[in-house]
């Protein structure tokens, strides 16, 4: 392992690490625009430059390899500032500087670099007017994309990510020189899979994202590490919110599984989250529905779930490993019920991880893993029918996204025959079947672990408060748990849960819920990568 | 010298383009000089340009299927080197070379010749689609200023006479 000194930091680093990243282990930043982790080396921009000892030009960081006993000063060097200097002095040239109507303004590598290292020191000795792109400045590039090709930089960053990554080689530079901008063939839709990510990797705000555009300014934003609900994949994302309100995900950078990827699907289904038709308890009497404070919700239910002597329990997919350990401790230990969870394919989709390789979706379900790893019997349509078919004395469906099919009016008509419960967030077609229709909070307001499909554990925090009574589905459990009696099940946070999981599940052996959420202290580094 | 002029192809016959066989051989010969077949991408892209006469998206998207690339990296190829022509190009494009030499030694009484005497500036086409003026980056040819390139050709020492009785001969010619 090499070991160097970078502005007086002494650091060992891996046999291959470039001095961008060594620095960053040494605790200084190197500035960069071309470069990515995750991407290959092309060293256009020339931001990145470090002096090195007994070399007589200036090296680009991003392109030379740590070796041991090298000497490197950035922020140290004269020599470094002044060619940083001249970069950002042609950069800027043609750079329209609209960083108030610009919406990567707050996340934008340019502008951090303006104003940190520049100490927002800039004169510029253009005398000509600023080249544009008419036609190329408030333009839709695909369905998620806005370009603004007059701030763009020529990183490359975008078409590297459509060839290296997505794959569909979609983008590219047209024309050359001054005139180079980017497009796609014939000026068709961008319409790549993963188109958002292009906009995630532009470091500028030439690319942005349409759906989040203008909606909130990024440094308004905080942001809470999560699991994407799309698939079982398992993709690691950042909660990116305001006041209650989830306004993006964002990728989490985790080079098992997404490295700092998302598909488009994936990630706009944050808007969703803010979704929440059901806000109160309630339940169905002759007269109409009535709604119930949760003590009293709990209590009758209490009685209800007692005196049935036959129990059918409908868990779910997305429920957290701690949610359906509570259901199944529940349900089917203690009172005795029967426990599904439906399985259903979805969409499939695929991911590539930080190797480059591609990852496929097992199931549209972020938690089927765990559901199986808990030993809860799984059901396709078929079953799910089967198992809902005739009467019982009670009914619980702790989702009805569950499975599609409790969407269809087959589904509902099973369920109308007996009492039901159904803990819900949207609207769905099964609350007019119900008896009892529970708020379920989302999953920004819920914490847990789900498994991803490639076995990895991993943990949501929570983002935002519950709208209105919604509660997370594992306090629900945990409630309903006590006023049935079994007081040892009345946890007060998930973590409990998860600490009986890894005592009593082989599969969970050793784990620490403490570590799961992935290691927070990337965050700022991941935000440069992602521009 | 006889200068060949340019047949180029209507946009509308070049939307779906599909290579006949004459074609296909030639851009089987073409695959088998180079190592890989995106290496081959230049050659087939003139090939394409001596046949159409121009490079139209139609084109750009056979060649790309034919090269196993995508479409817009072909066109980024294409965009890249101005000698290919994205729109079709008049029959005779004169390459007029604005570049020091040439501009000493009379390149823009030359241009003012051909506005003057065909209406057209830099980038401009005839109304008839016979000439096209373009202004070119030295042409290599500067012992002979001031140059111009016509199609495939050098005409060098241009003076306005002699620029008047090339295209009196070019548009006889056609
Ligand atoms: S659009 Fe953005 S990512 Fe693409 S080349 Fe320009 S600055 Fe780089
Ligand atoms: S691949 Fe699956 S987990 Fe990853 S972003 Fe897409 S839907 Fe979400
Ligand atoms: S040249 Fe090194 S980051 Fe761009
Ligand atoms: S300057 Fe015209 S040919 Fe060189």
């Amino acid at each position: 392992m090499p070991k160097l000194t970078i502005d007086g930091r002494e650091v060992e680093v891996p046999q291959g690490t470039n001095l961008i990243e060594a620095a960053r282990l040494a605790g200084v930043e190197v500035p960069y625009f071309c470069y990515h982790p995750y991407l290959t080396v092309v060293g256009q921009c020339r931001i990145c430059m470090v002096e090195i000892e007994g070399q007589p030009r200036l090296a680009i960081a991003c392109a030379t390899a740590a070796a041991d006993g090298m000497v490197v000063k950035s922020a140290t060097s004269q020599r470094v500032k002044e060619a940083r200097e001249a970069v950002m002095e042609f950069l800027l040239a043609n750079h329209p500087l609209d960083c108030p109507v610009c919406d990567q303004a707050g996340e934008c590598l340019l502008q951090d670099h303006a104003m940190s290292e520049q100490g927002g020191n800039f004169a510029s000795g253009m005398l000509e007017t600023r080249r544009t792109f008419p036609g190329l400045e408030r333009r839709l590039l695909g369905p998620h994309v806005i370009q603004n090709q007059n701030r763009c930089i020529h990183c490359s960053r975008c078409i590297r990510f459509t060839q290296e990554i997505s794959e569909t080689w979609a983008l590219t530079y047209k024309n050359r020189g001054n005139n180079a901008y980017i497009d796609t063939f014939d000026g068709r839709p961008f319409d790549d899979p993963f188109s958002a990510c292009a906009a995630d990797v532009c470091p500028v705000g030439a690319l942005t994202v349409r759906e989040f555009r203008f909606r909130k300014r990024a440094w308004k934003l905080s942001s809470t590490p999560s699991v994407c609900p799309g698939c079982s994949i398992g993709c690691n994302i950042w909660i990116d919110h305001h006041e209650r309100i989830v306004y993006r995900f964002t990728p989490r950078e985790n080079p098992e599984i997404n490295a700092t990827w998302l598909c488009d699907y994936g990630r706009f289904l944050s808007e969703s989250l803010n979704q929440q038709d059901v806000v109160h308890p309630k339940r169905r009497l002759k007269e109409g529905w009535q709604k119930l404070p949760w003590a009293e919700v709990f209590r009758a239910l209490a009685l209800d779930v007692k005196a049935a002597k036959t129990l059918r329990v409908v868990a779910s997919g997305y429920m957290s490993n701690e949610e359906l350990y509570l259901a199944r401790e529940l349900f089917a230990r203690r009172l005795q019920g029967e426990l599904v969870v439906p399985v259903f394919m979805g969409e499939p989709r695929k991911m590539k991880n930080g190797r480059r390789q591609w990852l496929y979706s097992q199931s549209a379900l972020p938690n089927l893993e765990g559901a199986k790893r808990l030993g809860i019997r799984t059901v396709d349509e078929e079953g799910l029918a089967r198992f809902l078919y005739g009467a019982a004395d009670l009914t619980v469906v702790l989702d009805p996204q569950a499975h599609p099919f409790l969407a269809t009016p087959e589904a509902v008509q099973l369920v109308k025959v007996s009492p039901t419960v159904v803990a819900a967030r949207v609207d769905a077609p099964l609350l007019e079947a119900a008896t009892w229709v529970l708020p379920a909070a989302s999953l920004a307001a819920n914490e847990g672990t789900w498994v991803s499909s490639t076995g990895k554990v991993q943990r949501f925090a929570v983002a935002v408060a519950p709208p209105g009574e919604a509660r997370p589905l594992w306090q629900i459990l945990a409630l309903l748990a006590r006023a049935l009696g079994f007081a040892d099940l009345a946890v007060t946070t998930p973590s409990q849960v998860f600490q009986w999981l890894v005592e009593s599940e082989q599969s969970f052996a050793g784990l620490d819920w403490n570590t799961l959420l992935g290691a927070e202290q990337t965050s700022y580094r991941e935000r440069q990568h992602v521009g | 010298m006889k200068t060949q002029a340019i047949h180029a192809v209507p946009p509308e016959q070049l939307q779906k383009v599909t290579f006949d066989e004459a074609m296909e051989k030639r851009i089987a010969e073409i695959f088998e000089r180079y190592p890989t077949k995106r290496a081959a991408m230049l050659p087939v892209l003139w090939l394409c340009q001596e046949r159409y006469g121009w490079i139209s998206p139609g084109v750009i998207a056979a060649v790309a299927e034919r090269l196993e690339e995508s479409p817009a990296f072909v066109e980024g190829v294409v965009s890249f080197y101005t000698m290919f022509h994205r729109q079709p190009p008049a029959k005779y494009v004169l390459q007029l070379c604005v570049t020091l030499s040439c501009e000493l030694c009379g390149a823009k009484t030359l241009a003012h010749h051909i506005k003057e005497r065909l209406g057209i500036g830099f980038g401009e086409k005839t109304p008839d689609g016979t000439f096209q003026l373009l202004g070119v980056e030295c042409l290599g040819a500067c012992g002979g200023a001031p140059v111009i390139q016509v199609n495939e050709d050098y005409y060098e020492n241009m003076t306005p006479e002699k620029l008047d009785q090339l295209l009196s001969e070019l548009a006889r010619e056609q």
